[in-house]
């Protein structure tokens, strides 16, 4: 047996937790300047090891499990939400050549597996036995399964066009136009939807630590709740790398400028999701709860279908037919 | 004993596992989960068998939308924690006898249709688009006879939500 099969993953794993870190560091250095504050700068040259430091704190806490909770699912919930988070990065090409699982059907795999996590949050909501953790997992989750729609829907575009669920394909596409200029209508569907699927701004009402109680984790402590919150940072690693892929055109090189290797390309692409989404966090505010559901049903879903029609005809006509 | 023998009996011991689970234990809460936990094993066979597709759509809808649609009534509607044991052993009898009647069917239907090994491998490339192209030409009747079933359930269901309202 090929011993990078083994290696691989775990390889993967350590560079997601390093990535979930310094994600973490910049995100609050950024909204740092934006507010015009310094952000984290004690711990550490440049505050650096202030994450390691949270995680610590975390990590020695006391672990507490409410007397009334249902104990076994209690401790389930955070193991099911966080092994799909990673368990989704299988499927993801990082280049023509560092890829772990070439699956048919990666892109469902994704959006399949990826649900899964919304179980383990209503197990945390409901184990808890809090009637406040119990109504952010109901809240939580009718915003994830609502979002979920227009996710799928938007990139149903990108499927017509190469006419394959593989995502290496889907790059392979995308050699000479991303699929964000044909594409830009599902590619603003979803990437809305994706931010409401990452529970970020402006869609963070699961945990709108500002104005309400938390939500479905309010009863966890410790190392427990630290792993609900890497479980959303790993989904910022796998949703960037899959909006990399599925609209700017994963490991290609613009204007070729092939003489940057392939890597490099999608990580630039890569970090400036994750930019763009400390950027929306800093500036955007919250959506109120009842525009929260509106807007997926009535906004989200009728555009992803208006893009599948869009798609489908401009794919028949004679000239623009190339770039479908 | 081959990788794929291993984890089809391990797949196989989680899905029958959690179905024995889902009918022991008390809570309804735990029975759903454990029911959640077969749908995710039986994706994991359809996985071994070469049914991406299949196995994928399975999370998709089983694991992740019936599940949760599940645990969503639970938690919505008032119910007893506990379930009581049945008092009519009748009842249970004439269940039990249509659930062996049901498997025998089943497992009747499954010996007789001939397996051809040789169509099997060859769909295994491209298996997704076979799969569109077949429904879309050869089985559309079926395929618009059940959109429209779902399509009557959902109105089915907005109605009786609707009646509801009307009462308070």
């Amino acid at each position: 047996m090929n011993p990078l099969i083994v290696i691989g993953p775990v390889v993967l794993l350590l560079l997601v937790l390093g990535f979930v870190t310094y994600a973490i560091y910049f995100e609050r250095k950024i909204i740092g300047w934006m507010q015009s504050r310094v952000g984290p700068n004690q711990v550490g040259p440049f505050g650096l090891l202030q994450t390691v430091a949270d995680v610590m704190k975390l990590w020695m806490k006391e672990d507490i499990i409410p007397q009334k909770a249902d104990k076994f699912l209690f401790q389930l919930a955070p193991i099911v939400a966080f092994v799909p988070s990673f368990v989704v990065l299988a499927v993801i090409p990082f280049t023509d050549q560092i890829k772990f699982a070439d699956l048919g059907v990666g892109l469902l795999y994704y959006l399949a597996v990826s649900s899964i996590t919304i179980l383990g949050m209503l197990i945390g909501g409901w184990s808890s036995n809090n009637k406040y953790s119990l109504l952010g997992g109901i809240r939580s989750t009718a915003q994830m399964i609502s979002y979920e729609v227009p996710l799928i829907l938007s990139v149903v575009g990108v499927i017509l066009s190469t006419q394959t669920l593989n995502l290496t394909e889907i790059v392979n596409a995308q050699k000479n136009v991303w699929f964000i200029f044909p594409q830009f209508l599902g590619f603003i569907v979803f990437l809305i939807a994706s931010l409401a699927e990452l529970n970020r701004t402006p869609f963070d009402l699961p945990e709108a630590e500002s104005e309400i109680v938390a939500g479905y984790h309010v009863e966890y402590t410790g190392f427990r709740f630290a792993f609900f919150m890497l479980t959303e940072y790993v989904y910022v690693f796998a949703m960037a790398s899959l909006t990399t892929i599925l609209f700017l055109g994963g490991w290609h090189a613009p204007f070729g400028l092939t003489f940057i290797p392939p890597i490099i390309w999608f990580l630039l692409k890569f970090s400036l999701i994750v930019f763009f989404l400390f950027w929306l966090r800093a500036t955007f505010p919250r959506l109120r709860a009842d525009q929260l559901m509106p807007f997926a049903w009535k906004v989200l879903v009728p555009l992803a279908i208006a893009n599948v029609f869009l798609s489908v005809i401009l794919k028949e006509l004679p000239i623009i037919q190339a770039y479908y | 004993m081959t990788a794929e023998f291993i984890a089809f009996f391990i797949l196989s011991i989680f899905a029958i596992g959690g179905a024995v689970f889902m009918i022991n234990l008390t809570k309804v809460m735990h029975m759903a989960l454990s029911l959640a936990f077969t749908f995710l094993s039986i994706a994991g066979i359809y996985f071994l068998l070469d049914a991406e597709f299949l196995s994928v759509v399975q999370i998709l809808i089983y694991t992740g939308a019936v599940t949760v649609l599940m645990i969503f009534g639970i938690m919505l509607t008032k119910h007893r924690e506990e379930s009581r044991e049945s008092k009519r052993p009748l009842h249970e009898l004439f269940a039990l006898l249509m659930v062996v009647l049901l498997f025998g069917i089943i497992i009747l239907t499954i010996y007789q249709v001939p397996i051809d090994t040789e169509t099997n491998s060859q769909l295994k490339e491209k298996h997704v688009a076979k799969l569109g192209e077949m429904i879309f030409t050869d089985y559309v009747i079926p395929f618009e006879l059940t959109s429209v079933l779902l399509l009557v359930a959902l109105i089915g269901a907005i109605l009786l939500a609707k009646r509801e309202e009307k009462e308070e």
